[in-house]
This record gives structure tokens, C-alpha cells and sequence, in this order.
């Protein structure tokens, strides 16, 4: 479904395709190896004719809509990812769907069996794209700028629609996921107390991003990976880099449902013999289950595809069938100071990395307002105001445990603890 | 500026702005910062000084004393399957008849019976459990032993499970607030009842009669021939509630002084009404509390029976008695929680009331002596206590099936699916096949039933 909805060229039409499964709504559905089809009834008198071809896939509707794909072909697809028997299987496909699909067959055999790529469009996508994101940034400079002027205490004195709007301008100049950092500010500066500083530092980085975006021609290739997770511009799968085989212990997970129903999972693999840390991003529409359920405790033996960036960086599984045994827990757990120093030198790589993972060793929960996670030498983490501190404490009993979390902004966001030698998920 | 700006600086001049406060250049670490505006030197000087301040942080030390860890528990684990069942039950992740809360109960016993332990991760949520549905407490605290007993301590929603150290109970109860106090006493009643029962003499004198009474009402839990020189003194209370309190736990000891003098009252009262109640009568607990359908005179002779030793008659007396007798010795059975009396009681005329107080084998003979299966049969059906042997489980299945009582299945849902063997699965199932589809209540409530059964089963065999 996450999937199928990736396809949407923007929130709306995602929204709109949702609304649009309910099955009386449509006629003469069908889906064989290749093609998904259907009639959906509209606006207009006769019913649109919307034919997908899964093998690419390519849309096709008779609807005037210019967005591609539009609403209709999203939720026929929508509606054929879910599998309930909405859309029955037919050897042969209605004629407006069959002859479409001899259309595309016929084109591309005649541009040859290899659709050659096009170099020439692509460069101009690309430069187009890109002079979008620098109008995009010098207008985010301005706002910056007009901040720092003003003041930070005028600036929380805005109604939330001023970070609502800077946040979609980045978004329009397709730098989502500063956009949502922007956003997010809306309501950390009233829920924080520790709401200046916090503001004062996002302000930082997010002129440190504008300032690299204008001379990302200079910089290395993982600060451009690095800065590129920051605007939110993704790679294509194709292009990401290189590959590292190990036995990678999944040590934490981390599902979120954000405002689209889309669930996110990160997925957190320490490798046994780099001892390098990985994160895995993968995501499914709420309710449904993800594609790749990685589960806590195992280890995946397997070759995974980092991400260019700086450490702990994201990477990708590449093996289809990568050999999964039971782990033994937490195999690198640490006291609180290295686990810092961790942190630091990772954040000199990337002074944008907001969530950094760490592995503690022998750190008691102390409950309290707010609890804590104190190691052996009495240095203390804020564990964060989420965390279902009455499990944690279930879990350990008052005894030193290990405990696998996320770091961010100064508070524990704990993941997993290790109970007997195996792993247990908060 | 001139020299290092410090963060607090930096944060002061961004806090007002730059154009309340001008900034030329500013110094962060070994960098001089001057840009080409204030706003670009005040926002690269952030970009860099927060780096620092990131990087650099170091915790604060905890200088307190982490409070005693929870005690071992020794038993083992339950298996995963019974975790994942418990899981289910306690997140109403299932539909099943009469609700998952009876099914947790059965796992709940199951596990106590067996001695296994709820893996810890389950424990806040038995918890919650046990919060939430007040009569499972008991055993809930059972369940979760030593570690759910540690946690509670923590979360004063959870007090009801936390041990309270014994050195500390008669200060808390010196100090605490009624119902704190009352917790206390419940609590101590399970295990210590003399001591329990001495707290409650130390403060009696200067208690409030509402007190008096409720501390008095825990002595239901634990009761014994102990307890009687207390509630002998408590029936001369000045205040009316705790005598009847007093009186209504009296009831419950055959063995003492008050009954042996209300069988001395009893003799004769066979054949004729009581007379007036005297001083005496009235100092045992004799009201003019009325019957509802008998006269005054009926009326005592009720009470009188009902707390006169079942010891003093002969159960052969039962069908020639009229029927305010009958009504007086069904309320002493029930009192005195006599199985002999309660059986001939329920052959001679059975209810709901007397079959919820027998053995579960008692009460399942007494239904299957009922030829009539109408709604009167589904409210004892519904009352019987389980489990059920596994004989009369299938044959009351199959009867049901055989007589199309479709309402007494009805009326009796919960019981079936809380207290019916789970060897009756497959008449259940056969049942629910030859349904009609639009008999939608009877089918819901037969594959709730089917559900049950199979879950029990389950739970069953994964503690043995």
C-alpha cells in the first residue's frame, strides 16, 4: 500500500485515491499478470476507463485530470494491493485495457527492446530541479534572517501558521525534509522548555544547510549525502553505495505513524564484525504490515548497501534471502561516557544528525521526574517524557541492564532492553 | 563584542534580535565570525556554537541510592504459547462469549496452579488488569510475584499489590486515611487475620461508627472461632450498623455462643410463630425487618433460623417444612456454607442462589435432574459454578442441541463458555453447523462458545 501510494504525486492525490476503493464506485474490475483495470464512476456521464500496467508501472485514464497518475488509477491500484476480491483475477483483459496495453507493446518495441535512457532529458530534469531547490533556499535564507532580526522571542510569539507556511514553501521547492524539521519547530518551541536554545541551534544548522547547498560542488560525497537526508531529496535505489557483508544483530526497532497513515520503521543492525552501525528505513501504510519485518534479537547475515553519508549511516538490505539466526542480545554495550564520545565524533561528521543510537551497559533505571538511565559510574541520562517507564522498569526489575535506545536532542528514547540474553522491545 | 562569546551571549543577542542588539563580528572557539550581515554572522556563530555544544555535552552524575531491586522469583516462565494467549487476553485482541476477562482469570489460575511466572513484560499490564477488575486481585498479585509486587511500590494506582513491610503496617495504619486503612486490613486478613483482627481492637474505642462498621466488615475475609469474643462485645456497639455487621458475621459461625443460643430460641418454632423478640433476642440481631410476603411473626422466625445451627434439625425435615422455614434454612445453608444442607435445599427446590453456593459437581447433578429446559433451567445453568466434568458438559450441549433451547443458550452464554469441559467443543461445533444462516444470535453466541473452548484448551494444555 506504501508502495502503491509512493506512486502519488502529492498528498491530495493520495488522499483523494483513498476515498475513491470503495468498490460499489466501480464496474467491470479485473487484474491479470500485467494489467489492473477498471470503469470508475466520476463527474462526468460516462465512466472513466483507468487501466494500470503493473510491469513498469504506467497509468492510464480517460479522466481529464492532468496530475499523472491520477486519483482514479491510485485507487484502482490501491484497491488491487489490498486483495480482497474486489478486483478478480481474468485471463482476459476488457478491450479498452487490452488495447492500450498493445499500444505501449508496440511503442516500445519500436524504440528498441532497451528503452535507451535519456541522458539529455535527464540533465535538464535534473537542472530544473535544482534551480527550484536554490530559489527555494534563498528564500529560506531571507526567513532565517528576518528571525535572527526580529528575535527569538518575537518568533515564538507567531501563531503556528507562520512555521506551517515556511515549512510548505520548502516543500514546494521540493525541500521536504527541512520542511518538516521547520514544521516540527511549530510545536517544540511551546513544548520545550528548553525551547531558545533548541531554536537557536535548529537555526544553526538550517543556515548550515543553506550554506552547503551553495557550494555542493565542493563538498565530499557523504556530506552530500549527509546534506541531501537533511533537504529530504532521496536517492534512487540504483544509486546508492557501497557494500558491506557481516552478521548484523538487529538491536533496536522503531515504528511512527506519521499524518498520512504512513507507518515507518527503523530498524537498527550493529555489525559483528565491522562494529559498525547501520539503520534501515522501511515503511508501510497503517494497518498493513511491512514488507520486511525485521525482528528484534536475530541476527541477519547479509551483504546491506550504505547510504553515502557520514556514520551511523542508512543503508539497504541487498541479499534477497540473507541467512537469519538467533542473537544473544546486546553484543556492544557500553558506559555512557564512550557512548558520547560515540556520538561526538559522529556529529562531527554531520552536525545535521538528530538521532544517534546507543548501546548501554549496566545502567539502572531510576524512577523519577523525569527517570533516569544512570550507569555504574552515576552519570545520568534524561530518559525522554515518551518512554513507558513502568515497562522499563517491569523489565528491569531494579538490576542493571542493557538498554538500546535512540539519542536525541539530549534525551534517551530507549528501544530495547536485554532481558537473560535476549533482546525485549519497549 | 570582543573576546570569546560565550553560548548565553549568543543566545541573549538571538533572543532580541540584531536590531536591538549590533553585532560586528563574534568569536566561537578559536573561529572569528564576520559575515557579510549580523543576521548571517549571529546564525553561521549558532551553527557553529551548537555543534560544540552537542559534541561536548557531558552528563550530569546521579549522586542518589537506587532504591532495593525486586526479589528472585524462582518459577519458571510460562511457555511462549501461553504468553501470547495471556497477550491477547489482556489486550482484548479476541471476541470471545461472556468477554476475555473470564479466560484471563482461567489462565491466571492455571499459572498459579502450575507455579509459573508471566514473562516480565507482561506484568504492567497484569497490573492495569488487576487496577481495573478489583476482584482478580488477589490473584493477580499471586501471579506477578515478587516482581509485580516490587513495581507496585512505584505506582500509587498499583498500592493494592505493593507489600508494605511489616514493621511499617501498624504505623501505616496508625496514620493512613480509611481507605488506605481498610487496604491494609483486607490485605493482612488474607495472611495474618489474628493481627489483622488485634489492629483493629487497638483503635476501636475512638473510631467513628462508619469506621467501626466497614473495619468490621473486612472480618468476612478469614473468619474464625477467633474472631468471636470481638463480635460477641461488638454486638453491645452503641451504634446499629456495627451490631448488624456484628450479627451478620455471627451468622457465619455455627460453632458460637449466639448460635447456641438462637437454637434455643429455634426449638418449637416448627410448629408454631415466635413471640415477641425479648431484650435478649434483640441483643442477637433480631429486627423487625420484614420478609417481603411474610408477616411479622414469619419474619422473626426467619431470622431466627438463619442463624441457628443447620446441627439442630435433620435434612429429612425439608418436605414436609413450610415455607418459611424452607426460606430460613436456605439463608443458615447459605451462611454457614453447608454443602449437605445446600444440596437437600437444592433437590427439594432448586434456585439460582443455592446453586452458585455448591460444588461444582453438586450443582451439575442438580441440573441434570431438571426435565423442563425453560428460561428457569437457563438461570441455574447460568449460576452453576465450573468447571464442569467433561460428562455432563457434552450431554448438556447435546440436550440443549436436541431441545432447540435457544434461549436458555442465551441466557446461559457466559457460563457455558467460562465453565463448559472443553471436550464439548466438537458438540458445539457440530451444533453450530446445523444452524440455520439466519439464526444470526444463536450462531454468534455458538462461535463464541467454540472460541472459548478452544482458548481454554489451549491455556490448559500449556500448563501441564
Amino acid at each position: 500500500m506504501a508502495q502503491v501510494l509512493a506512486h502519488a504525486p502529492d498528498t491530495s492525490s493520495a488522499k483523494a485515491a483513498r476515498g475513491l476503493t470503495n468498490p460499489r464506485t466501480w464496474s467491470d474490475l479485473g487484474s491479470n499478470d500485467s494489467l489492473v483495470w477498471g470503469k470508475c464512476q466520476g463527474s462526468a456521464r460516462a465512466p472513466y476507463q483507468v487501466t494500470v500496467d503493473l510491469t513498469e508501472p504506467a497509468f492510464r485514464c480517460t479522466c481529464p485530470s492532468r496530475k499523472l497518475p491520477c486519483k482514479h488509477s491510485l485507487a484502482l491500484l490501491v484497491m488491487w494491493a489490498t486483495n480482497d476480491g474486489a478486483v478478480a483475477d481474468i485471463e482476459a483483459a476488457e478491450p479498452f485495457a487490452a488495447d492500450w496495453a498493445a499500444q505501449r507493446a508496440g511503442r516500445k518495441a519500436a524504440a528498441g527492446t532497451d528503452r535507451a535512457p535519456d541522458p539529455e532529458g535527464q540533465a535538464r530534469r535534473l537542472a530544473e530541479r535544482e534551480s527550484l531547490m536554490s530559489a527555494g533556499m534563498d528564500d529560506f535564507e531571507r526567513w532565517l534572517h528576518d528571525i535572527v532580526r526580529q528575535g527569538l522571542a518575537s518568533a515564538r510569539r507567531q501563531p503556528p501558521s507562520f512555521w506551517d507556511a515556511a515549512g510548505a514553501r520548502l516543500v514546494d521547492a521540493q525541500l521536504s525534509g527541512l520542511g518538516a524539521r521547520v514544521r516540527a519547530m511549530g510545536g517544540d518551541i511551546h513544548a520545550r522548555d528548553d525551547w531558545a536554545p533548541h531554536l537557536l541551534g535548529e537555526l544553526g544548522r538550517w543556515y548550515l544547510a543553506v550554506r552547503a547547498w551553495r557550494r555542493r560542488d565542493d563538498i565530499d560525497d557523504a556530506t552530500m549525502g549527509d546534506l541531501r537526508t537533511v533537504l529530504g531529496w532521496p536517492r534512487r535505489r540504483d544509486d546508492i553505495g557501497d557494500r558491506v557483508a557481516d552478521r548484523w544483530w538487529v538491536v533496536g526497532l522503531s515504528q511512527q505513524e506519521d499524518d498520512n497513515s504512513l507507518l515507518s520503521q527503523r530498524t537498527w543492525l550493529h555489525g559483528e564484525r565491522t562494529g559498525e552501525t547501520v539503520m534501515l528505513l522501511d515503511f508501510a501504510a497503517a494497518g498493513q504490515a511491512l514488507k520486511v519485518a525485521h525482528v528484534l534479537g536475530s541476527i541477519v547475515a547479509g551483504e546491506v548497501a550504505r547510504y553515502p553519508g557520514g556514520g551511523p549511516r542508512r543503508a539497504l538490505l541487498t541479499d534477497e534471502e540473507p541467512k537469519i539466526t538467533q542473537g544473544a542480545g546486546l553484543p556492544h554495550a557500553t558506559d555512557v561516557s564512550p557512548a558520547l564520545d560515540q556520538a561526538a565524533h559522529w556529529l562531527a561528521g554531520n552536525p545535521w544528525l538528530r538521532r544517534i543510537p546507543m548501546a548501554l551497559g549496566d545502567v539502572t533505571v531510576i524512577p523519577g521526574d523525569p527517570p533516569l538511565l544512570v550507569d555504574r559510574h552515576g552519570a545520568a541520562l534524561t530518559l525522554a517524557p515518551e518512554t513507558d517507564i513502568w515497562q522499563l522498569l517491569a523489565l528491569a526489575g531494579g538490576h542493571p541492564v542493557r538498554v538500546f535506545g535512540e539519542w536525541v536532542d539530549e534525551r534517551l528514547h530507549p528501544l530495547s532492553v536485554e532481558i537473560d540474553d535476549r533482546l525485549v522491545s519497549l | 563584542m570582543s573576546g570569546a562569546t560565550t553560548w548565553d551571549d549568543l543566545l541573549g543577542t538571538a533572543l532580541v534580535g540584531t536590531t536591538r542588539r549590533a553585532v560586528d563580528q563574534l568569536t566561537i572557539g578559536t573561529e572569528t565570525i564576520h559575515a557579510d550581515s549580523a543576521e548571517a554572522t549571529v546564525l553561521a556563530a549558532a551553527a557553529l556554537a551548537s555543534g560544540y555544544r552537542r559534541a561536548g555535552w557531558t552528563p550530569p552524575t546521579w549522586r542518589g541510592t537506587p532504591a532495593p531491586p525486586a526479589g528472585p522469583d524462582g518459577r519458571p516462565e510460562c511457555t511462549p504459547a501461553a504468553t501470547q494467549l495471556l497477550e491477547l487476553l489482556l489486550n482484548r485482541g479476541i471476541r470471545v462469549e461472556g468477554g476475555p476477562e473470564l479466560l484471563a482469570v482461567q489462565w491466571l489460575n492455571l499459572a498459579k496452579n502450575a507455579g509459573r511466572r508471566p514473562p516480565y513484560r507482561l506484568i504492567v499490564d497484569l497490573l492495569r488488569f488487576g487496577t481495573v477488575n478489583a476482584a482478580t486481585r488477589a490473584l493477580v498479585r499471586d501471579v506477578v510475584g515478587p516482581r509485580g509486587v516490587w513495581l507496585a511500590q512505584h505506582n500509587p494506582s498499583w498500592s493494592w499489590a505493593a507489600a508494605v513491610p511489616p514493621q511499617d503496617v501498624v504505623e501505616r495504619f496508625a496514620t493512613g486515611t480509611r481507605v488506605e486503612r481498610l487496604g491494609l486490613l483486607t490485605d493482612l486478613r488474607a495472611t495474618e487475620p489474628d493481627f489483622a483482627r488485634t489492629l483493629i481492637e487497638d483503635t476501636w474505642a475512638d473510631e467513628q461508627a462508619a469506621t467501626r462498621a466497614r473495619f468490621l466488615d473486612t472480618l468476612h475475609a478469614g473468619l474464625s472461632a477467633n474472631d468471636e469474643p470481638f463480635l460477641e462485645r461488638a454486638l453491645d456497639d452503641r451504634a446499629a450498623t456495627v451490631r448488624a455487621v456484628a450479627a451478620t458475621l455471627l451468622d457465619r459461625l455455627p460453632g458460637s455462643a449466639r448460635a447456641r443460643r438462637m437454637a434455643e430460641r429455634a426449638k418449637n418454632l416448627l410448629t408454631e410463630l415466635p413471640d415477641e423478640p425479648d431484650q435478649e433476642a434483640r441483643r442477637d440481631g433480631i429486627t423487625d425487618h420484614r420478609e417481603p410476603g411474610y408477616g411479622r411473626a414469619a419474619s422473626w422466625l426467619i431470622q431466627i433460623l438463619a442463624a441457628t445451627p443447620l446441627s439442630t434439625w435433620d435434612t429429612g425435615q425439608i418436605p414436609k417444612a413450610e415455607r418459611e422455614v424452607i426460606i430460613g434454612w436456605t439463608k443458615a445453608a447459605l451462611r454457614q456454607r453447608n454443602q449437605e444442607w445446600l444440596t437437600a435445599l437444592a433437590r427439594h427446590q432448586p434456585s439460582p442462589e443455592l446453586v452458585a453456593a455448591l460444588n461444582p459437581r453438586a450443582a451439575t447433578d442438580i441440573l441434570d435432574q431438571q426435565k423442563k429446559l425453560d428460561a428457569r433451567f437457563g438461570g441455574l445453568l447460568a449460576a452453576a459454578p465450573g468447571p464442569w466434568p467433561a460428562k455432563f458438559s457434552v450431554e448438556i450441549v447435546n440436550r440443549l442441541r436436541a431441545h432447540k433451547a435457544n434461549n436458555v443458550l442465551q441466557l446461559a452464554a457466559t457460563a457455558l463458555a467460562e465453565h463448559l469441559d472443553p471436550q464439548a467443543l466438537a458438540a458445539v461445533e457440530a451444533w453450530l453447523l446445523t444452524v440455520a444462516p439466519d439464526e444470526k444470535a444463536t450462531r454468534r453466541v455458538l462461535r463464541g462458545i467454540a472460541h472459548a473452548l478452544t482458548i481454554r484448551a489451549t491455556i490448559k494444555q500449556e500448563f501441564t
